[in-house]
């Protein structure tokens, strides 16, 4: 049996040798065993950002707006936000408390998103027309069709950091709800800020997407050796001739011909075109005749500094595919080139 | 393995030796076999690749360089035109690209490097540079030499 | 990746068949020369771990020239692997038992050694004489200039070029030519 002068020297020493340990030895089989337990809870469920503590839905929609530089209406950009299926749930949530009559203070964006998709459609196409005078109205609609899609809409709208502030049922945020919030926003600043001021935010944000990018990868050509005889038979142009610029490795998997097409009047080249196969390398040929006819080039540079009033108006139309020939293009220069023009003499 | 918060890093100095291995083990994660494992392999491992990095990074300059000239070279094969005096005709135009930039024109602007030849070229043929005799003169490129003549 | 972008790649990378005539020329001055196009040395766009090199045909491979001795000097080893399996074949002996052989060597010896070797190596076809298949003939698009001029032997001026080279003296009568 201890005595109590060798217990309290025990004592003394396990006292003394923990103030000395500076480092703890149960940190780290502890995180082993919270990690254990956290992993075996499987993968953390994502989570809205409203339920965090420190959310404050006013101040973001605030700072949403000045993140944009824009001077939005708050109600305004609040009901934008704002979709049918948020108001339902919230309705039955109070319904199922108790409340008979249930009375939310918010109106949903459906007029926004209408009025907002067609000034958007709007827009799109009139300013295509202006940078595009010579592309066909089907170019026209096809690079459109891509640019209002929702696939582009979404992204857009997602990277400006719409899905966080959406008021909907859905979570996480369908791509539908984005692009039609985005719709909602362009309306919303309309009436903010006026046309002007949403014009160039759909230029900024949505007409961009299309740089960088070869146009005719949105138009599916049919048939272009067709089309580009066609047309250059309407300008009584024969049809050109094709000749086998170049091959190399004719007889292995990896051959590659080059095929230009030539106006058999001039013997001028009109397009070079390459593939694996003759065939392919003489449809690359036509199609980059027309890319040349169309002003559609590889390297084109979209003047990104036009602003509504320098647009073409909404009646304007481009040449259909079927009657476009050299001859019927509008001989008047359109806004785009005016301003252009305008450019260079003042520099 | 990978440390979540700076906090841990900071732990791994100490002399608990789960941290001071672990820090270790971070490092030969992608490793194959015993050698990311077992903690005496492992160091032995880790110390060899530490090293092999620090002299990579020397070699990783040189080998660029090497990189770069034989594509410029390239490039000024297809124009008729030796390195050498390519690069001796843009130093008397003052033109001060780097080796990095014109190998990228190569590449990517083949009519922009094609530009820098043809200017390359005059410049040599005006100040009789060493193999400039058989160069063509360029048609669209006017030099001083040019307009005294 | 657009249409236009597909075949603009397939157009970059497309592979060049190269013709190279062997008569009189130095198997080992001409092989920096075939390594330049077998690797792709020659395009902007090389880059050591890029399968970017193009084909080469050597052609009259039985006709190239070594300087002085190096014939009887330069000599090949291999070995069978077993004890006593050592052999030195003098280039003269090789030739003739294989005229491709001593380009393939030398071309293949000039490249650094590594794992891409041997895939580079299979796009170089040598021909011992001008008979080419035609099937290969029909891919080749360029033509690599020869390193040395090729001189013209004695036999083969015509009698009449011979006839005009002016003279310097007339044989004597009696002086007997070899024949």
């Amino acid at each position: 049996m201890l005595s109590l002068r060798t217990t309290n020297c025990v004592l003394k020493v396990l006292k003394t040798a923990r103030n000395e340990q500076s480092f703890h030895r149960w940190l780290a089989p502890t995180l082993r065993e919270l990690k254990r337990r956290k992993d075996s809870q499987g993968p953390e469920k994502p989570v809205h950002r409203k339920s965090f503590l420190e959310w404050n839905y006013d101040s973001e929609i605030y700072a949403f707006s000045k993140r944009l530089g824009e001077d939005f209406n708050n109600d305004l950009l609040l009901k934008a936000f704002t979709e049918r299926s948020y108001i339902i749930d919230e309705e039955e949530k109070q319904k199922s408390v108790g409340i008979e009559q249930p009375t939310l203070n918010l109106i949903d964006n459906k007029e926004l998103v209408a009025k907002g998709s067609e000034f958007i459609d709007d827009i799109v196409k009139r300013y295509l027309r202006t940078v595009l005078p010579r592309l066909p109205e089907e170019g026209i609609i096809e690079l459109h069709k891509y640019l209002t899609s929702v696939e582009t809409l979404s992204h857009v709208s997602y990277h400006i950091g719409t899905p966080e502030l959406i008021l909907c049922a859905d979570f996480p945020v369908e791509k539908l709800t984005m692009a039609n919030v985005l719709k909602s926003i362009i309306a919303a600043l309309i009436e903010s800020s006026g046309e002007n001021r949403a014009a160039i935010f759909v230029r900024d944000f949505i007409l961009t997407q299309i740089a960088d990018k070869d146009l005719l990868q949105f138009w599916d050509l049919q048939h272009p050796i067709k089309l580009l005889s066609d047309i250059l038979a309407r300008d009584n142009i024969q049809s050109p001739e094709p000749r086998l610029v170049g091959c190399s490795g004719k007889n292995t998997i990896l051959a590659c011909f080059r095929v230009g097409l030539y106006t058999p009047h001039n013997k001028q080249i009109i397009g070079l075109g390459v593939g694996e196969t003759v065939d392919i390398a003489h449809e690359m040929a036509a199609i980059d005749g027309l890319r040349q006819l169309f002003g559609t080039p590889e390297n084109i540079l979209f003047p990104y500094n036009l602003e509504l009033e320098q647009l073409c108006a909404s009646t304007d139309k481009n040449l259909s595919v079927n009657e476009w020939s050299q001859k019927n293009l509008p001989v008047q220069p359109t806004n785009f080139e005016l301003h252009q023009v305008k450019m260079t003499s003042s520099c | 393995m990978v440390f979540t918060t700076a906090m841990m890093l900071v732990r791994s100095r100490g002399p608990d030796e789960f941290w001071r291995k672990r820090k270790i083990f971070k490092i030969a994660a992608h490793f194959s076999g015993r050698r990311r494992n077992c903690y005496s392999i492992a160091i032995k491992a880790v110390h060899r690749a530490l090293q092999f990095a620090t002299i990579g990074r020397a070699l990783r300059k040189s080998d660029m360089i090497v990189l770069w000239n034989t594509r410029i070279r390239a490039g000024c094969e297809e124009h008729g035109i030796e390195l050498n005096t390519f690069k001796e005709g843009l130093s008397r135009c003052d033109i001060q690209l780097n080796k990095k930039v014109l190998a990228d024109l190569a590449i990517w602007e083949p009519s922009t490097f094609k530009a820098l030849s043809d200017l390359s070229k005059s410049v040599s043929i005006d100040y009789e540079l060493p193999g400039s005799e058989k160069y063509n003169v360029p048609t669209n490129v006017v030099t001083r030499g040019l307009l005294k003549k | 990746m657009s249409q236009f972008g597909r075949v603009k790649q397939w157009n970059t990378f497309a592979r060049c068949w190269h013709l190279f005539d062997a008569t009189w020329q130095n198997p080992l001055q001409c092989s920096p020369l075939i390594e330049k196009y077998l690797k792709g040395l020659h395009k902007p766009i090389y880059h050591p771990f890029v399968d970017c090199g193009d084909h080469v045909v050597i052609m009259n491979s039985k006709q190239i020239a070594f300087p002085g001795e190096e014939w009887r000097r330069r000599v090949y080893f291999h070995h069978t692997g077993y004890s006593g399996g050592a052999s030195w074949t003098p280039a003269w002996e090789l030739h003739e038992k294989d005229p491709t052989m001593i380009f393939r060597k030398a071309v293949y010896h000039y490249m650094k050694g590594n794992l891409f070797r041997r895939v580079v190596m299979e796009r170089l076809h040598i021909y011992p004489d001008s008979n080419v298949p035609e099937e290969i003939m029909e891919n080749i698009t360029n033509q690599i200039q020869p390193l040395r001029p090729i001189p013209k032997t004695l036999d083969s001026y015509s009698n009449e070029e011979i006839e005009k080279y002016p003279k310097i003296i007339d044989y004597p009568q009696d002086y007997l030519l070899s024949k």
